[in-house]
């Protein structure tokens, strides 16, 4: 019994040391593929998440409804004073609701008279957030739509109003979004009714510092932010907030959407989204913007000067 | 007895990987999609190495490895990096768990605070040195403090509710090992 034990630990030990070196050569060899090769391990993760969320998905939805009710079961101590100020609003409301109605109206004879067509290519694809990051140190949610239904990286995310993130990451019945309030998150944007041009840069805090401002002084708290369009990330003119300043003076986008509570998001099917498909592909303009004069200008030029010195 | 003893040590197992998995379970839930701007305990690691310094029969290496590779993956942190350091601080916490199987709580703590400190450390540089994009210090360093904290809370109540303990010294398992 006693050199049995010995003989046992004899080969135990040593087995379990070449295990360990073993996995975490493995483990160490993933990290380093993942910051080679990023794209391809991001789908790996993709695909492995994909697996796993609906092991925990059907207990997922049950959990969260009932700490959402005590959650809300705390909300009605202070129910009357919810009530007034839900009087309050609905005061102010039916006259918006009056002035919204008479805009329709004009708005529906002026189109009419225009005979416009509004741009059908912003059709969505409505999704239901199935979990977040699940550490403080990312934002992203994860929806239960995907590849099957026709989900491509790089589309926008809507709530009801706002910009909500873009799509990065996406398994067969899943994909992920990236918040706009990840570190990770750059969006282009432009704000109303100014006109200047500026990144919406994530800081992992609720409200996103505007970044790369042109000319601060034309830019005042309330303003609109609404995507610009540029570079092909995300289709022009979708509402991102309204500027605000915080108490250091920093221009902030104080989100449209409700980051409070997402549930269902919409996912803004975008055919012209450039892609990235390789491993070191880059989103870039097709023309670099303001680079000197444009082509025809400079050809026109170069004629000129060719003329110039022929003649 | 021998089939009980053995019984147990895979429940036990069972019990750690069920346990992880709940942990990950209820850090996914989409209770809040605002940026917190705090980081509670990582239950994982302080879990994980509670047991392996008590109990090191119940943690089986693949299957941490499995888990944290897991908690990897759906925590969209880089995979394998911190997986692969906490495999190594573990190793480190089995043998010392060993070597002092009679002291003191207070020095489990420290040297369990003392590894988590240099293992966290070595990730941020080494993210930092890959320009990986490593995590906000105030964060991790908020994550590092809580997670000791929360490590006698844990070993508390596996040691209560799970009766995972140090097992004496020179107890034997079913099959006549040295535990």
């Amino acid at each position: 019994m006693a050199r049995d034990r010995g003989h046992t630990d004899d080969y135990k030990a040593p087995l379990r040391r070449l295990l360990l070196g073993v996995l975490i050569l493995c483990l160490a060899v993933l990290f380093l593929l993942w910051r080679i090769d990023n794209p391809r391990v991001e789908r790996f993760r993709a695909q492995v998440i994909d697996q796993v969320m609906p092991g925990f998905g059907w207990a997922m939805g049950p959990v969260t409804t009932t700490v959402n009710i005590f959650r809300d079961f705390q909300s009605y101590q202070r129910i009357h004073e919810q009530n007034q100020e839900l009087r309050r609003e609905l005061q102010q409301m039916r006259s918006w609701k009056e002035a919204a109605l008479q805009l329709e109206q004009e708005n529906a004879r002026l189109l009419d008279l225009n005979n416009v067509a509004l741009d059908p290519r912003l059709t969505y694809i409505t999704g239901v957030v199935l979990a977040d990051s699940g550490s403080p140190f990312r934002q992203s949610v994860l929806i239960n739509v995907g590849a099957r239904d026709g989900i491509v990286d790089g589309w926008a995310t809507m709530d009801g109003i706002g910009l909500v993130g873009r799509i990065s990451g996406v398994g067969a019945n899943t994909s992920r979004v990236i918040l706009l309030t990840d570190a990770t998150s750059r969006i282009p944007a432009v704000i109303q009714p100014s006109g200047q041009r500026a990144l919406i840069v994530g800081d992992n805090s609720s409200a996103p510092p505007i970044d790369f401002l042109e000319n601060k002084d034309l830019v005042r708290p309330g303003d609109r932010i609404v995507t610009s369009g540029d570079g092909e990330v995300f289709p022009a003119g979708l509402l991102i907030g309204q500027v605000a300043k915080d108490p250091g003076g920093r221009l902030r986008a104080r989100l449209a959407a409700d980051y409070e509570r997402l549930e269902f998001l919409r996912v803004l099917r975008d055919h012209g989204a450039q892609r990235v498909t390789q491993p070191s592909a880059l989103i870039t303009p097709s023309e670099v913007p303001d680079s000197g004069p444009s082509p025809e200008d400079a050809e026109a030029a170069e004629s000129a000067a060719e003329l110039a010195n022929g003649g | 007895m021998a089939d009980e003893t053995n019984a147990r040590r895979w429940s036990m197992r069972i019990t750690y990987v069920g346990l992880c998995l709940l942990v990950m379970f209820f850090h996914l839930l989409p209770l809040s999609t605002v940026p917190r701007g705090w980081a509670g305990p990582d239950l994982l690691i302080a879990l994980s190495f509670a047991w392996v310094v008590r109990r090191p029969d119940y943690v089986p290496t693949l299957a941490v490895a499995a888990m944290l590779l897991l908690a990897d993956m759906l925590f969209q942190r880089p995979p394998g990096l911190w997986s692969a350091l906490v495999l190594i601080a573990m190793e480190g916490l089995r043998s010392s768990g060993r070597r002092s199987r009679q002291d003191g709580f207070a020095l489990e703590w420290m040297n369990m605070a003392i590894t988590l400190t240099v293992i966290t450390v070595i990730y941020q540089l080494i993210l930092m040195m890959l320009i990986a994009g490593p995590p906000p210090l105030t964060l991790s360093l908020m994550a590092l403090i809580a997670t000791i904290l929360a490590y006698p809370v844990v070993v508390l109540l596996s040691g209560v509710l799970l009766g995972v303990r140090k097992a004496a010294p020179g107890a034997i398992d079913a099959l006549g090992h040295r535990i």
